[in-house]
Order: C-alpha cells, then structure tokens, then sequence
C-alpha cells in the first residue's frame, strides 16, 4: 500500500516534470534504453540509419538513404525475411555532434534493431564512439578512418570501404601502372577529414616504395589549382595522386596542361572517379587518368548487373539528375542486402546476439544471395576481421567514362 | 526592489540548473538534447551580450567554441589535465581569443566589424586544421567522458547534470554584467556613441570587455560541451556554426539576456524535434529569422514582453509631475554618494573663468567651421552662445567636450589645459553636455539613463558597479537614489522605469539634463534645450535651469535660437557668425547690437 | 622562375576578375541604398545556375547566357529588395545586414534543394591553343575571363559614374530626401540599384561557372571573397573594388604558391586584416566631405 502510493506520487510528479521539460522541448519523449530485441515485432524489423542530407555532404546522405530504400522495398517485394518486414527509418546527421544525436535518436528513442552509418569520416567516428558503449549492432558502409576501425568492437562491421592502407597500397600500384619506372609523384589531397585519413595511410607506403613525394594540398571545394600545379610542374613530377572529392580532382586536372603540366599521369581516390569529371575536364584530356572504384562497376557500365540496377533504381525514382546515381546509392544499395543476409542467417529468434554470430559468418554474401543486383564486392565478416569488403575496382577512362578494368 | 534585483540576477542560472533537473526525468536521447540546448542558451546569452546590447556582427562564435573545445580536450588528452582545471584554462583561452580578436576589430563598425571576425574564424579553423600533430587535424581528436573529483560523468544524466550546473556557474557573471551597468553601457555605445562617450564611456575598451566575457563564455560552453560529441573536428565549429548562432539572441529577443538564452536553448533543440522535416530544415531556419526581423523585430521577447507589459497609460505621457522636491535636496542626496564635494553657491565669485576658451580653430576641408573663437565662461554663470545655422557653435560645443579635435587654439578647464584630457575623462573633471539631436539612449530607462550620466564608466568601474547592483549594496542604492533625485528634479521621477524612447521630445530633453546634473559637474553644456518643445515647457525648463544653476551652482553654456529664452536665462552672451565671434557682453545690449541684427536676423525682427 | 611567376600571377587574375565583378556589384548596392548585402553570393551562383542551363542544357551560345545571366541575377536582387529589404530599411542597419547573411544562405539552400548533387560542371567559354609570353603558358580562357569581366567591371563603373540612372542612384546615396525632392522614387531607384548590383553578380556568375562550376557553396566563397575585395577597395568606391578583387586573387594564388597551398586562405586573409589595420578606410577610398 505504502509503496504503491509512493510509487504512484513519484510517476505523477515524473509526468509531471517531464511535462515541463517537454514543453521546453515542444514535443513528448518517449522513455527509453536500448536492449536486445528491440525494433523488432513479428512482421516487423526496424533499421535505423544516419547521413547528411543537407549541407556540402549532401550528396552522399541523400543517395544512401534512396539506395537503402530502393534495396528494403525490393528485398520486402521477395518476401519477408523468416516472416519479418524491413523498415528504414533514416535521420539527417553531418557533423559529430549531430551523428552523436541522431544515433542516440534512433537507438534509444525508436528503438532500432540496427544502425547503418551512412556519413563521412568524422560523423561516423563520432557515432561509432557511441554504438561501442551502446551495443547496438552498427554496419559501417561509408566511413573509412581509423578511429571508427580501432578500437575493435564486436558490434561494429564495416562494408565496402576498405581501410584506407588497403586503398592507399592500390593507388600506387596505379601510380607504377601509369609510370612503370618513377621516381617522383605528386600528391594533392584536401585538408578535409577523407583525404586526411587517406593521407596519413598512404605516406608510408610511398615511402617504403622509394617514391621522392612532393606534397600540396587545398582546401574544401577549391576551385583554383594554378599555385599547387606550378609546383608540381616546376618540381618535374611523373604522376599526380589527387586526395579529393570529382570536382575538386576534375578542376586540377583541367588546369594543369596550362601551367605546363602536360604528360603527367593522375591518380584518383573513391570519390575522384566519378563520371562527372569528364563534364569538368572535357573529353579530350581524360586520358591519362586512373583510379579506384569502391564497387565492381561504374553507373554508366553495360554490364548486367549494374543495368539491372539503373533499371529498379530509374523505376522506383524516375529520370536522374546529373550525376545520379553515384557510388554511394550503388554501396547503399549492395550493403542492404548484406545486412538483410546476416538477419535471415540469424534465423526467426532475432536479437543481438543472433545477429552478430550470424554477420560472423557471412561468406561472400552479396546482393544476387537476396534477389538483387551484385553491384557491390562481395562480403566475408570473421569474428576477428569485421572488414567485409578487401577490393577495390582499378579503373581507367574509356571513351570518356570511367571504367573498371580488373 | 532588493528581491527582484537579486531575482534578475539569478533567474537565467536558475532556469538553466532547473532545466537540467528536470531532464532527468526524461529518456536519454532527450537528455542529450537537452545538455546541447543548455549550452547553446549559454552561447545565445554570451552572444547577446555583442549582438543584442553592443550591436555588433560577429560570426566568430564558430571559432571561439573550437578554442573552448580544443582548449579543453588538448590538455586533457595530451597531458592528463583534470578537466576542471582544463575547463578554466579553456575559458581563459577564450577570452584571450577574444582580446587578440577585439583589440584591432574595435577599430572598426558594422559590416567591417563584421569582416575582422569573419577572417578570425577562417583562420582559427585553418590552424586547428593544419596542426595535425596537436590536433589531430581535420580527422578530428577523440575526447573522454569528463572526470570530476573522480567521478566520470559518462551517462547522459550524470553528464546533464554536470553540463547544467557549471553553465548555470559561467553564465552568473555575464548575467551580473549585463543586468549591470556594464551591460547599460554598452547599450548606450549602441544608440548614441558620442553621448556614450561624453559621459565617460570608453567606446572601445567596452566593446573589448565584451568581446572578451562572450568569448570566454562562449569558449567554456564549448569546452563543456565537446566530451559529449566523443570526437572534435575543426569543420564542425565552421562559418555555418557561427552563422546559425547569430541567429540565438536575433530570434530570442534582443532586449534582454533572455532573448539570447531562450532562442539558443530552442533554435538549438529545433533541429532535433523537427526531425522529419530535416532536408527543409536549414531553409526553414534562414526563413524563420528573416520573417523574424520583418515581423517581429527585436525578436520573439520583445514581442512577448511587448504584448504582456502593461502598457503606461495615454495620460500619463502628457502629465508632467512637478519637481517635489527643491535642488537641495537632490545636492543631499548626492553627498551619500560622497564622490564629489559639491560646492554650495554661498561663494559665487563672478570673476574667476571656470571655462577659457582661446584661439579655437577648426576646418573641414576649405571649410573653416570655428575660426580663431575666444572667450571665457566665468564659474558659476549661465553663458548664452547664439548666432545663425551653421556658425559653428556645436562644433565649438564638440570641441570643449572632446569629441572632436581643434587645428588650433587652447581650452582650459579651471586653468588646466584639456588638450590631453580624452573626452572620456572630461566628465570626471566636472563637464556634462546635451545634444542638439535630443541623445538619450533609447533602449534604456529614465533611470539607467540618469545613472549613466554619474560618469562612473571606466570600464573597471563599470565593472564593479554591475557587481554592486547584483547585490544591491549600499553604494548601488545610494547610486540610484541619487539617479532618482536627479530625475525628480526635472520632474521625471515618475516615468523611470520607462524606456527613454518613449519620451516626449520635452521629456526627453528634461531627461538629458537629469543626465547632465546628475554627477554635480561644474559646468553643462546644453546644446539647443528648447528646440522642438512647447512654450510651456520651454518656460519650466527654464525654470528648472536657473534653479540648478542657484541652488548648485553649476555653471552653463547654452546654444539656443530661441532668443527670448537666451535672453532670460543667460548672464551673458556670445554670438557667432561664420565661425567667429561677432559680439559678446550682457544680454540686453548682444540683442541690440546692431552687428548682431544684421547677422542673425536679417530683416527679421525679434518676436518677443 | 619568371614565367612561373607570371603563370601564377595570371591564374590570380583570373579568379580576382570574377571576384571584382562580385566586389562591384556589392558596392553599386551599398553605395546607392547605404544597405551592406551578405545575400550577393546567391545571386552569382544565381547566375551561374542560369549560365549552366543556357549553355550545358539548352546548348545556346555564350552571349545569350551573359544576357539571361545576367538579367536573372538582377530580377533576384529586386525582388530581394522589393519583397524582403523595403519592408525593414526603416529599422536600422543591423537588422538590414543580418537579414542579408540568412537570405543569402537561404537562397543557396533553395538551390540545393531543387538540384541535389555535387555540382554542375560548364564547358570553357573558349578553347584553343595557349599563347606563351617566354616559358610562361597563357590559356585564351584566362584571357578571356580576365578581359571580359573586366570590361563589363569599367561598364559598371562608367555607367554608375556617368548615366542618368547612375546619378539619380548617387543622389540617392548622398541625400535620399533630396533626391526624392528632385523627382526620384526611392523606392524605385533602391529597387534599380539592387537590379544593377544583381546583374553585376550574375554576369560574374556566368564568368565563374566553367572555372569554379555550379554548386551550392559558390555562394558563400564568392561573396567572402566579393565581400573582401570591396572592403580591401574601401567599399565605397567602384574603382577601389575592382582593383580589390585582382589584388585579393593574385594574393590568394601566391600564397598558395611561395608560402603554403595548405594555408592559402589564411594568408589571404591575414593580409585583407592586415589592409585594413593599416588603412582602415581601404586602398582606395572615395575623396568624400561629410559634414558632421
């Protein structure tokens, strides 16, 4: 008796301050820690994921979240997975601090089953930070850094994007692909977080090849290139790697035949090979370009898989705007798929724990496993390597679109 | 009055602690919100003190959190600092910051203002990205849960507990300050810098004071708040971090420090509860604050208190309460003050010139707007300065209190030289003005007005009056019985918590005066006093300068076009023409001088 | 060594052209309606927009794409004045600059929002071989670019010196009553001034696209460095910003060049504080009298 009442104050005056503090906040909270089965009923699983949607980043929150959509609704066409539907929820998130907050959102307040991290480097980081301490089964499709591989934590998987020692080794066996006896490259790289990490991976291995490096850098968004090439042409480069974003890659590019660089071969990272670069350089001067791609086949391919792809995704969103589709609805799309293999493998008692043995398992899962377009590399997750993605795509310029060239 | 004076003070840590208490109760998502609307309420509070009462532009916000952030978690990262002791070191940084960044932006106003804290972000930002070894560099820099006395605030409630308490601590003295006469001050920087000036405020060392608190306030916010994100990068405290909190106080309100904790703690908690509308969001806000400054301006608190106030009642304003009480009662209630020694006028001795004006000179390009002007105010006397549009006599005005600088000529004040004397320092010295342009500070009250006048504006004293004011010490009720009296005196005791603007144009040059009395000087400039006010008025006004001048003593010079006025109040009278000086002596006989007449008048005749 | 240092000086020409066309039509608004406008990076990137339509699109040629870039930016910036700015011009200055700085990123959100990728790339304006002068390689383009901003830059300036809506706007600046007394529409004339400013922007919008593309961020970059061009000019003289804008470019691209690709912006802008410790009223300030 004594209790109940007591308890019974204490829920009044809980609602009652509660109250309060939501009409601070204009809306009503829900009560909440993240557990074991949450976000799933019987016909239902919730995944939660989190990227920019607005902002300069734009571009790779909103393409995942329509690649990630595009994937739920074609795998709930095939049929509910051991009776359960999918059901994306996603939240706009750039910086650290809002990752931190749109993580927390989704675990403790709509209780999602799974967190896709779908944003740059630092915002990821930032909320990998948070799901170590939370639990929360998280696949990392985007983030490259370190700091969100390191420590390793059981709860945590990383999908296409390899780490950047892998990417980096790659684009200097371009580099002696392009130049088979060089001596001196160029290396142009953003002051950003990406080419950052990128960076800071790749030196030593120019290093331990011998390579003589001369270093410029720009930054975010940079237009004008004139100072860093003059360098670069005065200092008699062989090869140019460029650490950046298309556009930024694409005006470098553009401008270096004037300031004297005019036999030089480039290298590009992930987000410098993208179609669109040739819209910027012209045709004419995409010759000498190489690169990697983080998925077996660039949008434009006539492969059948990536057709396939273009077709559901044209269907379910009409005619694209230039530069749509890119890489990041292709691995949206592709990691979906791995992440719906890894809940069927856990079978119909689905919980964290289920989920987890069974994403340590997977063996070249890949989208066709599921009905879908093998767009992306396969996946193989170990329960000490929770890398599933090794591969990248070498690829060079083929009647002015990209190609990968295994 | 002593309880809320003391509630003003107090409220905003009140309200930020209880706002963090009652998060407690919520889930903890919700209590993460809620600690990073807590800090944006501290930053929206420092930001009004720039924004919202100095009225300056700064988009440097961005930069001084970074400095907080990096500040903070350097030291605790690289060198196992206890974070208590990484917070203080991180607070002084910033207002270290904001000393570097105001000592050269000061210099400048308005959109220039503006630019110098715009180039101090970019370049705060370019360095924290460029020192990749200290930093970490744009990849960011992983921070630990804070560590208090041992206690590890890791939970989001342990973690809202500590964020509301120490901001509910930082935000205390900016609250103190701004309540006080500092933040008073810089209020009347913003609507009338001259007047600031002439009643001892040093324009710029305010503005640096203030950039120096809101930074410092700003950066301890950050370095609060930056354990929390789990990791730190430079490009998170970019342009658009700045930009968006500009957007607290402008939307919050700018009347009061509430405006700016009230619009950060929401704007910043928007985004978070708006979150299906996320895509729009960022056009929503741009939307939000532009139709907040078209429809609301002054923001949301002012709109707010603007439809609660009660609003003063029509008759009021045309009322006038005479003076109760004779000047000598105000001289009473001066000495409490005990600042001044204030000379009874028992001991008028005509002969000595308080003011001796000679060979003032000073051009305009070809213009020679006073040229080679001489002649001495004896203490004690009202001196009448007259003559035609553009004679040169406000220019002359503005030279003897400072605000402008002659090519030529010397003034001495009771036979010091003023040339080394900063306007600033004039009304220490015993020299008070009005303005032509009726200059009350018009966001303020009557009282804080009158308060200003006392000329107690250094900045260290401006300082140390906020405190006393927050505390409600002798000396500060002594201040404002004195600012009372004052205002009694011209027969605005019973408007003194109205805000200035609202005057009447009569009122507010009555309220000038109050302004110009109220620090007992030796001499007043008055510069037109009747201009623009009724004949009715214009005969009190009188009234009440001849008693100031009896009962205290205090000399006067007064410009004035209305000659009958001049004529009845003055003991002798200058008139300049062009610059000069064309005639001096007794009132009757200036009038009369036919010089004079042709000058002046022209064929006009004198009207009464 | 020389020739390098031509190549840079001239690739710092070629930006600080585009950045003088900016800096121009900030200071044709200010001194007209003494409004300081934060909003006029979006009008370039307005015109750039339209410039990538005519030409990538529509495939027109280049002249059509100045005359709709332009006219676009101008239609922008009245409106902006028309529907926004009048309603607040009685309020003071402060109110009128920050309603300028969220405009402007309101409107470069908008056009994030009708076209969401990383950017849109426009073809040069002109190809062909490179001209050298010794080692030193030119490209037609630079020439081009430098040469036509420049000119439409002096056609600012002259008309603003020397026509009639020019002078009625100079009246404006100097004695709005005045002017209203002498049979000029304030607001008419306000809404002029923003036109002119707005096609000013919109033009260089269409210099800037095949060198800087069209993305959202072009709006803040351009008026930053628009904005630092007029005030290294003096702000409130034509000619000052024109030659701001070529100072603030070759600067950029050589301290990008002798002292840190890295740190280029900072120094950039340590040297526009620097400028404006050392000369607070700008480079080149308008000889003006005012009466106090």
């Amino acid at each position: 008796m004594a209790i109940s009442t007591r308890i019974r104050r204490r829920t009044v005056l809980q609602g009652m301050g509660a109250g309060v503090a939501a009409g601070v906040l204009g809306t009503w909270p829900r009560q909440a820690s993240a557990d074991e089965k949450q976000g799933i009923t019987d016909t239902e699983i919730l995944i939660g994921a989190l990227g920019p949607i607005t902002g300069p980043t734009a571009f790779i929150g909103g393409p995942a979240r329509d690649g990630m959509a595009l994937a739920i609704e074609k795998i709930n066409e095939a049929g509910p997975i051991n009776g359960r539907k999918l059901r994306l929820v996603y939240e706009h998130a750039a910086t650290p601090a809002e990752s931190v907050a749109a993580a927390k959102k989704l675990t403790e307040n709509d209780n999602v089953f799974i967190l896709v991290l779908a944003s740059g480097s630092t915002g990821a980081a930032a909320a990998a930070d948070y799901v170590r301490s939370a639990k929360i089964p998280t696949y990392n499709i985007f983030g490259a850094t370190p700091i969100i591989r390191e420590p390793f934590a059981r709860n945590v998987f990383h999908g296409s994007m390899p780490d950047p020692v892998v990417t980096g080794s790659g684009m200097v066996d371009e580099v002696f692909k392009a130049v088979p006896n060089i001596k001196k490259v160029g290396v142009l790289a953003g002051t950003y977080a990406f080419p950052q990490a990128n960076l800071k991976a790749m030196t030593p291995i120019l290093q331990k090849r011998n390579l003589e490096v001369v270093l410029e850098q720009f930054d975010a968004a940079a237009t004008d290139y004139t100072a860093q090439l003059v360098s670069f042409a005065r200092q008699r480069v062989q090869a140019i790697i460029v650490l950046g974003s298309f556009t930024e890659a694409g005006f470098a590019i553009k401008q270096a035949p004037d300031k004297g660089l005019t036999d030089v071969a480039w290298v590009l990272d992930g987000s410098g090979t993208n179609d669109a670069i040739v819209s910027i350089i012209g045709k004419e001067n995409s010759t000498n370009l190489r690169g990697y791609y983080n998925a077996p086949y660039f949008p434009s391919q006539t492969d059948a898989p990536i057709q396939g792809f273009m077709k559901v995704w044209i269907a379910k969103y009409g005619q694209p705007p230039q530069g749509r589709p890119n890489l990041y609805d292709i691995v949206a799309y592709g990691c979906t798929y791995v992440m719906a293999q890894a809940i069927k493998g856990a079978g119909r008692d689905l919980n964290w724990t289920s989920l987890m043995d069974s994403w340590e398992k997977l063996k070249n899962a890949k989208p066709s496993d599921m009905g879908g377009y093998d767009v992306t590399f396969p996946e193989t997750v170990t329960s000490t390597d929770h890398q599933g993605n090794k591969l990248i795509g070498p690829a060079q310029i083929v009647n002015g679109k990209w190609k990968v060239v295994p | 009055m002593s309880r809320t004076g003391a509630l003003r003070v107090f409220a905003p840590s009140l309200f930020v602690f209880a706002l963090s208490i009652a998060g407690l109760l919520l889930g903890s998502y919700w209590q993460y919100v809620l600690a990073l609307s807590i800090s944006a309420a501290v930053i929206g509070t420092a930001l009004a003190m720039i924004v919202s009462y100095a009225r300056c532009i700064t988009i440097a916000t961005g930069a001084m959190l970074a400095i907080g952030a990096y500040g903070a978690a350097l030291p605790v990262v690289r060198l196992d600092v206890p974070f208590l002791v990484a917070l203080l070191f991180a607070t002084a940084l910033g207002g270290l910051a904001g000393l570097i960044l105001a000592v050269p932006g000061v210099r400048f106003r308005s959109h220039n203002l503006a630019m110098v804290t715009f180039v101090f972000q970019a370049v705060v930002i370019i360095v924290l990205r460029q020192s990749k070894g200290l930093t970490g560099g744009a990849e960011g820099l992983p921070i630990p849960a804070p560590v208090v006395f041992g206690f590890r605030f890791s939970s989001d409630a342990d973690f809202l507990l500590l964020c509301g308490f120490l901001s509910a601590l930082v935000i205390l003295p900016l609250i103190v300050l701004l309540e006080g006469a500092l933040g008073k001050n810089l209020r009347a920087v913003a609507a009338n810098e001259s007047a600031a000036r002439a009643f001892g405020i040093n324009v710029n060392r305010h503005l640096i004071a203030a950039f120096v608190w809101s930074s410092a306030v700003i950066a301890c916010a950050g370095a609060i708040m930056a354990p929390r994100y789990r990791i730190i990068d430079p490009d998170s405290y970019g342009i658009l971090a700045s930009i968006l909190a500009l957007a607290y106080p402008i939307v919050g309100g700018m009347g009061s420090p509430w405006g700016g904790l009230v619009g950060g703690a929401v704007l910043r908690a928007l985004p978070e509860v708006l979150r299906p509308l996320a895509d729009y969001l960022e056009l929503m806000f741009c939307i939000l604050v532009v139709a907040t400054i078209i429809f609301f301006p002054g923001g949301f608190g002012s709109f707010v208190t603007g439809t609660f106030r009660r609003k003063p009642a029509k008759l009021e304003t045309s009322a006038r309460s005479e003076p109760r009480r004779a000047v000598h009662d105000f001289i009473s209630d001066m000495n409490i003050l005990g600042r001044r020694e204030v000379r009874p006028p028992q001991d008028r001795s005509r002969s000595t010139p308080i003011l001796r004006i000679s060979g003032v000179t000073k051009s305009y390009g070809a213009l020679r707007a006073v040229s080679h002007v001489s002649f001495d105010v004896t203490a004690q006397t009202i001196h009448g300065l007259m003559g035609p549009n553009g004679a040169g006599k406000t220019t002359l005005f503005n030279i003897v209190s400072g605000l402008n600088a002659s090519d030529e000529g010397q003034v001495l004040f009771d036979g010091t030289p003023l040339d080394d004397v900063p306007v600033e320092s004039r009304i220490k010295l015993g020299m008070s003005r009005t303005f032509q342009h009726a200059a009350v500070f018009d966001k303020l009250s009557c009282v804080d007005n009158v308060l200003i006048g006392l000329g107690l504006n250094d900045i260290w004293q401006a300082s140390v009056r906020s405190v006393h004011m927050a505390m409600h010490s002798q000396r500060a009720r002594a201040e404002r019985k004195a600012a009372m009296a004052a205002l009694d005196a011209v027969g605005l005791a019973h408007r003194a918590r109205e805000g200035a603007g609202s005057l009447s144009l009569g009122d507010q040059r009555r309220l000038e005066i109050a302004r110009a009395i109220v620090s007992c000087p030796r001499i007043i400039l008055l510069d037109e006093p009747v201009s623009g006010v009724s004949v009715e008025e214009a005969a009190g006004l009188r009234e009440l300068l001849l008693r100031i001048n009896r009962e205290l003593g205090t000399g006067m010079v007064v410009i004035e076009h209305n000659i009958s006025f001049l004529v009845s109040l003055c003991n002798r009278i200058s008139v300049m023409s062009d610059g000069r000086i064309i005639a001096e002596g007794d009132p009757d006989v200036v009038v009369n001088d036919a010089l004079v007449r042709r000058a002046y008048f022209g064929e006009r005749e004198i009207s009464a | 060594m020389l020739s390098e240092l031509l190549m840079i000086v001239v690739g710092g020409l070629k930006m600080g052209a585009i950045y003088s066309l900016t800096a121009i039509g900030i200071v044709v608004i200010h001194k007209a309606t003494r409004t300081v406008n934060f909003a006029h990076g979006a009008f370039v990137l307005c015109g750039a927009y339209v410039t990538y339509g005519i030409v990538e699109v529509l495939q027109f040629g280049w002249w059509a794409a100045f005359v709709l870039a332009s006219l676009a930016g101008g239609l922008l910036a009245a409106v902006v004045e028309l529907g926004i700015l009048r309603p607040i011009r009685q309020a003071d200055s402060f109110a009128v600059i920050t309603a300028t700085i969220f405009i402007g990123i309101g409107i470069s959100d908008i056009y994030r929002l009708l076209q969401n990728t990383e950017i849109l790339a426009v073809r040069s304006m002109i190809r062909g071989a490179p001209l050298f002068i010794g080692d030193a390689m030119i490209t037609r383009e630079q020439i081009a670019v430098v040469g036509g901003a420049m000119a439409v830059a002096l056609i600012g300036v002259a008309l603003f010196a020397y026509a009639k809506f020019g002078r009625g706007m100079r009246a404006m600046a100097s004695n709005p009553r005045g002017a209203v007394l002498c049979g000029y529409s304030s607001d008419a004339m306000n809404a002029l001034a923003w036109f002119v400013g707005g096609a000013m922007a919109g033009v260089a919008g269409s210099f800037a696209a095949p060198s800087t593309g069209v993305t959202a961020e072009l709006s803040v970059a351009m008026v930053t460095a628009g904005f630092a061009a007029a005030v290294i000019g003096g702000f409130d003289s034509l000619r000052g910003a024109l030659l701001g804008g070529l100072i603030l470019g070759v600067c950029e691209t050589l301290a990008a060049g002798y002292v840190s690709s890295a740190m280029k912006n900072a120094v950039s802008f340590l040297l526009i504080f620097i400028i404006l410790l050392w000369r607070p009223q700008g480079l080149f300030p308008e000889a003006k009298i005012r009466h106090v």
